[in-house]
């Protein structure tokens, strides 16, 4: 049969011509800087942050009345607020001291109420216990982390002036340690680590939206490509010169690439938004963010939403392809893919609940499916929950899934390209791609 | 050795777009599809090219089934014109001749010979969608030839341009001709086809009323027509009052009478000069293919009976 004639060399020029025609688009552009723009400084998002709370320095003025404080006792609470061992170490604060022994507390009081400081720290002798009392006027109240930080510091400058007075004195106390943490293994480590569990559910997410968004804009394209075709009539010349099966696989893989240069260019941003982000917070904000924003993300995982994020797309290309065959105005394009977003959605709503639920069955099953298998399966194996023959299995279905969906959509598009009017019916379709080659 | 359609048939839903249509086209020749708007001719051609297939029937070209005809075969002109509106002319005719097995190098050198020759070179860097239509047609006819097909099938080529264009085209044509390929195109325009045409078919509601070579086909009826103009009597009154004789049409230059058959044409001519009429003009021939149509077919229905589509774009 003519349809099935080799794919080469024609498919591969309707490729190229559905690439060029994409990416010379003033939309592909204009749509490409855009999106990599908005992908870059959102990258910067914690920076802004940091930078719009301007908090990022706690300033603290120290009355001291007390008399006989140890004298080292400005580096003990700066060790404890600022060091290693201080234990508000992620809040990216820092704390300035003012020590001012034997000061004015009224003047202090003023210039706290004026803003030049954000809290005052009062230090008094017990006249009964003779140990040290505190006083700290601020509104930081409302935020924990800091009066923590402070008030642990303070117990080590207590510690620090009971010791002296006791006769023991010596700097070296609360001098920095080290304490080295060994994971027992690598997995139940994984699972220890609250924080490591959310950064990965995050990557979790973060990949199935990477790949919804690329099939439902990227799918789109597709349709409308075709549907465009149809419209301006060039698909009667195109028939002639080329078969269905050719130009649907031209059209999938050309428009595909675009999709994929699109999305590569926004990746790279997005990398780049990240790798420069330590640089910018220290100039905007003045100290270096903490944070591995990738956590999770390792060869086996980028492995697999490769190969699912291909898979996934071309198969839905081949449905959107067929659906916008089916009409003869791009405008129709949405209505006539509607039942197609449907699918989408379905799929990637069962994906983000069935990370919480990932170890259920129904997650298990639905990950085989070709229709939800891009989401599911990479949503267990970003979460490390899944076998290999699991993996393998998906990703043969989906195999099979696009051979039938080549064949199908073969058929409907030669079918449909020709039929124009109103909307195409179901039947009519069907009884078309019986009669036609 | 020819383009043969056996007995096709082909139904739309409720719709018979063609019904038993058995045609033989030879190579070399021009021939011209007549018809209606739905009579058929654009699903017969799509037919030919293989991309509808009919319900029942058969298309040869040479002995061998289209279905096992190479495409490059082919030069199809379509009805709807359409290009891809954004491509520049010249990326967009190579592109097409390259899916037909054109080597880009030698598709570029035709493609600004044909542009040339249609007095339009400077439009190879230009997108198609800054020509106008006519222009636009013609860059669908090089598309249709740049792969130097053996048959070429073109869908009312002559609509919509205008007469200087229209010259241009039949220049072209007499060109394919020429180079011996054949050529088949639809039209409603009669003068043209009478002027093109060795042989055509007039095709209503699916069938074949009549076909032949445009001689036979005019001569079909039997009837003459004769045209006659007559010094200082553009009435000619006494023309129809002659036996056998029946005044079809008055014109300002002559009148117009058909003889039926069996009655001798040069009559008339000779009684005029009884009469002692100074003869400026005296025609004898055949009913002209609009009269043969307009017979068969009935009124040439410009209203949309068609499956075809608007164009959507413009």
């Amino acid at each position: 049969m003519n349809g099935w004639r080799t794919l080469l060399p024609n498919a591969w020029y309707v490729a190229v011509r559905e690439y060029r025609s994409r990416a010379r688009s003033r939309s592909f552009v204009i749509g490409t800087i855009l999106l990599a723009a908005i992908a870059f400084v959102a990258t910067q998002t914690p920076v802004l942050i940091d930078y719009a709370v301007g908090s990022s320095q706690t300033r603290m003025e120290v009355v001291v009345r007390a008399s006989g404080v140890p004298s080292d006792s400005l580096s003990v609470l700066n060790q404890g607020l600022n060091g290693p061992q201080a234990s508000d170490p992620n809040a990216h604060e820092t704390y300035v001291l003012s020590w001012l022994p034997g000061g004015d507390v009224t003047a202090a009081q003023r210039e706290l109420e004026q803003g030049k400081f954000d809290a005052l720290l009062i230090v008094d002798r017990d006249p009964t216990t003779q140990d040290l009392s505190f006083l700290l006027r601020t509104d930081l109240t409302q935020d924990g982390g800091a009066v923590k930080a402070i008030s642990s510091a303070l117990t080590n400058l207590e510690i620090e002036d009971r010791l002296v007075r006791a006769g023991t004195s010596t700097g070296a106390v609360l001098a920095p340690y080290t304490l080295q943490v060994v994971p027992v293994n690598s997995s139940a480590s994984k699972a220890n680590s609250i924080s490591q569990e959310i950064s990965v559910n995050l990557l979790s997410t973060g990949l199935i939206v990477l790949i919804f968004m690329a099939i439902i804009t990227y799918g789109t394209w597709v349709a409308m490509s075709v549907a465009e075709e149809k419209g301006s009539r060039v698909m009667e010349l195109m028939l002639n010169a080329t078969t269905p099966l050719q130009m649907l696989t031209g059209k999938v893989i050309g428009n595909g690439a675009a999709g994929l240069t699109q999305y590569g260019i926004i990746l790279a941003a997005v990398v780049g938004g990240l790798v420069a982000q330590g640089p910018i917070h220290q100039a905007a904000v003045g100290s270096s963010s903490a944070g591995a924003p990738f956590g999770g993300l390792n060869p086996t995982v980028l492995a697999a939403f490769v190969a699912l994020f291909v898979l996934g797309f071309v198969f839905y290309s081949l449905l959107y392809a067929a659906l916008g065959s089916l009409v003869s105005r791009q405008e129709d394009v949405q209505s006539a893919t509607s039942p197609l977003m449907m699918l989408i959605m379905i799929g990637y709503f069962m994906s983000i609940f069935g990370l919480q639920a990932i170890d259920e069955t129904w997650v298990k099953v639905a990950s085989l499916v070709p229709f939800f298998s891009p989401y599911l399966m990479l949503a267990r194996v970003s979460m490390g929950h899944v076998e290999v023959w699991e993996f393998a299995l998906a990703i043969a279905l989906l195999a099979v899934a696009i051979a039938i969906a080549l064949v199908v959509a073969a058929r409907i598009y030669s079918a449909g390209v020709l039929l124009y009017g109103q909307r195409v019916g179901l039947r009519q379709v069907l009884r078309a791609a019986r009669v036609s080659r | 050795m020819s383009l043969i359609i056996d007995s096709i048939s082909k139904c739309f839903g409720e719709v018979q777009a063609l019904d038993d249509v058995s045609l033989e086209i030879e190579p070399g020749e021009v021939f011209g599809f007549l018809g209606a708007n739905g009579a058929g001719k654009t699903t017969a051609m799509r037919i030919v090219l293989d991309i509808l297939r009919p319900d029942s029937g058969t298309v040869t070209w040479n002995g061998r089934p289209n279905t096992e005809v190479s495409r490059d075969t082919w030069g199809y002109l379509p009805e709807e014109r359409g290009l891809y509106a954004k491509m520049k002319v010249l990326d967009q005719l190579v592109f097409f001749a390259k899916l037909h097995g054109v080597k880009p190098k030698e598709a570029v050198r035709e493609t600004r010979e044909w542009l040339e020759r249609f007095r339009i070179p400077e439009y190879a860097d230009r997108r198609a969608e800054q020509l106008s239509k006519g222009n636009q047609q013609k860059i669908q006819f090089i598309a249709a030839i740049l792969h130097n097909p053996q048959v070429l099938l073109m869908d009312e080529p002559f609509t919509g341009l205008d007469p200087v264009n229209a010259g241009l085209l039949k220049e072209a044509f007499q060109e394919m001709k020429d180079r011996g390929k054949t050529l088949v195109f639809s039209t409603h325009q009669m003068e043209t086809v009478e002027e093109l045409c060795q042989s055509i078919a007039i095709l209503d509601r699916g069938r074949v009323v009549v076909g032949g070579t445009v001689r036979d086909v005019r001569r079909s009826t039997g009837r003459q027509v004769v045209r006659l103009a007559v010094d200082g009597d553009p009435e000619i009154a006494w023309l129809g009052t002659l036996d056998g004789v029946r005044v079809s049409r008055r014109r300002q230059d002559y009148t117009e009478a058909e003889v039926a058959p069996g009655h001798d044409p040069e009559l008339v001519l000779q009684s005029a000069l009884e009469r002692g009429c100074r003869v400026l003009h005296f025609e004898i021939t055949d009913p002209s293919l609009e009269e043969i149509f307009i017979e068969h077919v009935g009124q040439i229905d410009t209203s949309e009976r068609t499956l075809a589509p608007k164009a959507a774009y413009a």
